[in-house]
């Protein structure tokens, strides 16, 4: 260990950055997350690099520390998709990606959405995917599939000690698609129009007015709390925080005004045909982009998806499952992405609402106790997914308390004995889904699971358009919760989130505005308000903790597992990257 | 003939007026309050706006009436769910159904009439029974199962065809019909069968009347008899059953589109239907409707041309 070096950081670095540091020097972290939790917290490559090689990591290059790449061979087995694989990387390491050529346009396929192309109100990953081409964040995310101050429209952020003052360096030179320049006012009106569309990330975080824009080429934004995962929250990784322009009004669509700072600009969109055209943008800061434009298709089917690859008709699939794309995995010619993914199915109870039976927690733990997990990871994710304990906390985060709880294992006879407690012989119950990749077989199997237990489940699809309005989130009444006419169970789509802010808020706080459990307890409330209000990996640990133990025995909902996320490009391309929330990132994409 | 055609004309206008009454119930007066499917997650005031945009509180007769007057003039407003023309989202996926519709009727008429007339004219022998066993077990299974092989195996595995249908917008006329391929295949195996047994079973009635009997005892050459006696009145029914399955393939290869990714006016019909878009699922559905009635009509005044005792009421 050099220890000159690390004392040189140790002296100028804050009390955060202090605290991760040492974490990381006494092996308490690896290098990955040390990575990670720096980059969140505006450390910088070079600091990184330093404190790296300091600790005697065969660290390498800045680039390979701000691109997040692991050079050594520690690889977490929990994780399975995290740790080995990158974001745009081949998944065959024996062969080098082809060269590209300049020009030509990559034909991107997508799942039909299921509403207009609103970049702030916009629920899933078929509009994220377009939206994803034009607008862009205050934070970008990395060649690794991680926040990364290179790729977004900030180039570094800094928080103050307290974590509730966060300042953006602003990116200088950008320019929206019309030709004005982007400020820190762009920022200020995006961030009080997120507050204003209760956007799920920043809901509870900030409030209107709350960014300070007097200089330009800052934004200075206050948070209600300390809240060390900020970076996050406007990143890519919230899909719905990215930057609009200033005067841009809420509810208006992208093919309405297509203006952003992004490598490509919309030209035309028919929802009809499900076909939006992109062009490339010559004053894009990040120079030009190899390729002269983007197309995306909707398809109705998955299927057709993958054949559309398969036959070179689609360049790109930005999402699939295991089952349905398993000619993709199999083919030699396909290129499969597997960037990090805490992505999941999660499976809600109806917690509040008295037409629902999963008010009684007994019944919701007994329903946690049919569930054969390794089975349902083998038949559904060929192994293509990690294990998950009723809780949204992916177990290769830094913070996840691996003592907090023991693994949920199938009990048949104890959940009988929980429904007998509760007075039930049998139960009977419909579990809604919506029409979306391997959704239904999983409710098929976990009713096929369930039978044993004398519990009786039947399953609805609905289509995918209709299923988070009818189904997942309707409307509430005056005075009820939100969400609270939810079904009183189902299973839904959970995209990818670097850090389980947004699964612990938006799903399961009060009143929250995803919260289709309808959970409402002030106990988990303060639990994910010291989670997020803790600064150093310590706190963090010792809070998430114990949120891991509350949701275990609370059972608002089930997470048995987090999926490895898929996407896939063909030979006609290369250098594609995808995010774990179906963002297709093709600004360094070539044709071959 | 022209008193047959008044007849057919005012049927037809009968039953135009009264789907047309049908489609406002069942379009407009079922799905109430579509505010929320249009407008997710939207604001109260929002919803409102949605409301009064769609015209929500407007009475029910003023609804019918400007249904109405979208039909006359043959413009059908803006779609609630995406405020775009819907003549501009209807009519196109309307022409890509006709071109697959037609191109199919194209190969799938010459080819299972052909069958149809080779097998009931050599009733019994091996090819007839390969007709009839093949007909029926082609026509089983379902269309989309039959796409999906196919697909996979002439397109993806052997690369012969093309697996998607939809042409680039700057694909020539060839290429657009090229890539109609599969989908034509998929429609030429479900409905051989069903032309070609009707066709036979109308031939093999055909050969054992007495008019063709006569015609041969009157030493007419096989190639008249057949053509003035045999297929006029054996195809009658295949002519009927073609009308209909003209308006039924419009609107009914919805897996297909699919499949294929055509975006014909089936998948226009679907997401109507599942966005409780009103003014898009009247044009759609009035659209197939009048596609029926005109080719049901056609298919009446073939076979009226053909059997002048359709055309005189039975009358000698």
């Amino acid at each position: 260990m050099n220890y000159r070096s690390l004392d040189w950081t140790r002296r100028n670095a804050s009390p955060l950055e202090l605290d991760l540091v040492e974490h990381y020097a006494a092996g308490k972290i690896s290098r990955r997350d040390f990575v990670r939790r720096g980059v969140v917290l505006g450390i910088g490559a070079t600091t990184l690099s330093s404190v790296i090689a300091a600790c005697g990591g065969s660290g390498g290059s800045d680039g390979a520390v701000a691109a997040g790449r692991d050079t050594d061979t520690d690889t977490d087995t929990d994780s399975g998709s995290t740790d080995t694989d990158s974001g745009s990387t081949d998944t065959d390491t024996d062969t080098a990606a082809p060269a590209g050529q300049d020009g030509g346009v990559i034909v991107i396929s997508t799942q039909p959405t299921s509403t207009g192309l609103d970049p702030v109100n916009m629920l899933d990953f078929a509009v994220y995917a377009h939206i994803a081409q034009t607008i862009e964040y205050l934070v970008g995310v990395g060649p690794d599939g991680n926040i990364s101050p290179e790729a977004g429209l900030s180039t570094g952020w800094t928080p103050n000690d307290t974590l509730d003052v966060w300042t953006f360096d602003l990116r200088q030179g950008v320019k929206w698609h019309d030709g004005s320049d982007f400020t820190s006012a762009d920022v200020a009106a995006s961030m009080d129009r997120l507050v204003e569309a209760e956007n799920a990330g920043l809901d509870g975080v900030i409030e209107a007015g709350s960014t300070d824009s007097s200089d330009p080429s800052k934004a200075v934004i206050q948070l209600i709390n300390p809240n060390g995962n900020f970076p996050v929250l406007v990143s890519m990784f919230n899909s719905q925080s990215g930057i609009t322009p200033a005067d841009y009004e809420l509810g208006t669509l992208l093919n309405e005004r297509p203006v952003g700072t992004g490598p490509f600009m919309l030209t035309d969109y028919s929802e009809g045909e499900g076909l939006a055209n992109f062009v490339r943008n010559p004053d894009w800061w990040g120079g030009t982009t190899p390729l002269d434009g983007v197309q995306i298709r909707q398809f109705e089917a998955i299927e057709t998806q993958v054949a559309g690859v398969l036959s070179g008709d689609v360049d790109m699939i930005v999402d699939f499952d295991v089952l349905s794309g398993e000619s993709l995995l199999e083919s030699s010619e396909v290129t499969v992405l597997e960037p990090p993914s805490t992505a999941h199915r999660q499976v809600w109870f109806n917690t509040s609402n008295p037409n629902s039976q999963f008010t009684d927690v007994r019944l919701r733990k007994a329903m946690a106790l049919i569930v054969d997990r390794p089975q349902l990871i083998e038949a559904l994710y060929r192994g293509k997914a990690v294990l998950a304990n009723d809780h949204p906390v992916i177990s290769s985060l830094p913070f996840y308390d691996p003592d907090a709880v023991p693994q949920r294992v199938q009990d048949i006879e104890a959940a009988k004995a929980l429904m007998a407690e509760a007075g039930v012989d049998e139960l009977t119950t419909v579990c809604n889904v919506g029409d979306n990749q391997e959704i239904p077989q999983m409710a098929q199997l976990m009713a096929s699971m369930a039978r044993a237990a004398g519990i009786n489940i039947t399953v609805e699809t609905t289509p995918q358009a209709n299923f988070y309005s009818d189904s997942w989130c309707p409307d509430s009444g005056e005075g009820e919760l939100t969400c609270f006419n939810s079904d009183e169970f189902g299973i839904v789509d959970w995209g990818n989130r670097p850090t389980p802010d947004v699964f612990l808020t938006s799903a399961l706080q009060s009143d929250a505005v995803w919260n289709a459990s309808v959970y409402a307890n002030d106990e988990y409330d303060k639990l994910v308000t010291d989670y997020q209000g803790s600064a150093d990996v310590e706190a963090q640990k010792n809070a998430i903790g114990k949120i891991q133990a509350h949701l275990h025995e609370n059972v608002p909902a089930l997470y048995c597992n987090f999926r490895n996320y898929l996407g896939a490009y063909g030979p006609g391309v290369t250098g594609a990257q995808v995010t774990a929330l179906g963002q297709p990132i093709v600004s360094r994409a070539s044709r071959v | 003939m022209r008193s047959y055609l008044l007849r057919r004309l005012a049927l037809a206008l009968v039953t135009l007026a009264i789907l047309i009454v049908v489609i406002f119930i069942l379009s407009v007066v079922v799905p109430g309050d579509t505010s929320k499917i249009l407008t997710p997650r939207g604001t109260d005031a929002q919803l409102e706006a949605t409301r009064i945009r769609i015209g929500f509180y407007d009475p029910w007769y003023e609804k019918f009436g400007t249904l109405l007057k979208d039909i006359v003039t043959f413009d059908f407003g803006k779609s609630f769910a995406t405020e775009g023309s819907v003549r501009d989202i209807v009519f196109p996926a309307a022409l890509r159904s006709a071109l697959l519709v037609g191109v199919s009727l194209i190969v799938v008429v010459p080819i299972s009439v052909a069958g149809g007339v080779i097998a009931g004219r050599n009733r019994d022998s091996l090819f007839d029974r390969a007709i009839v066993t093949v007909g029926l077990a082609s026509a089983s299974i379902p269309d989309f199962v039959t796409a999906v092989i196919l697909q996979f195996i002439l397109a993806i595995k052997l690369g012969w065809f093309e697996a998607l249908a939809s042409a680039p917008a700057d694909a020539s006329i060839f290429e657009q019909l090229w890539r109609l391929a599969l989908p034509v295949m998929v429609i030429l195996i479900v409905y051989f069968g069903y032309i070609a047994r009707i066709t036979r079973a109308g031939v093999i009635e055909a050969y054992e009347s007495d008019y063709v009997r006569t015609a041969y005892m009157k030493g007419l050459p096989e190639s008249t008899v057949v053509r003035r006696h045999v297929l006029r009145n054996a195809l009658q029914p295949a002519v009927a059953v073609i009308g209909t399955q003209i308006g039924f393939m419009m609107g009914g290869l919805l897996a297909l589109e699919v499949v294929f990714d055509y975006k014909g006016i089936g998948n226009v019909i679907l997401g109507a239907a599942l966005k409780l878009d009103p003014p898009v699922l009247q044009a759609s559905i009035l659209l197939i409707a009048i596609v029926f009635m005109v080719a049901t009509l056609i298919a009446d005044l073939v076979i009226a041309w053909m059997n002048p005792r359709q055309r005189l009421g039975g009358s000698q």
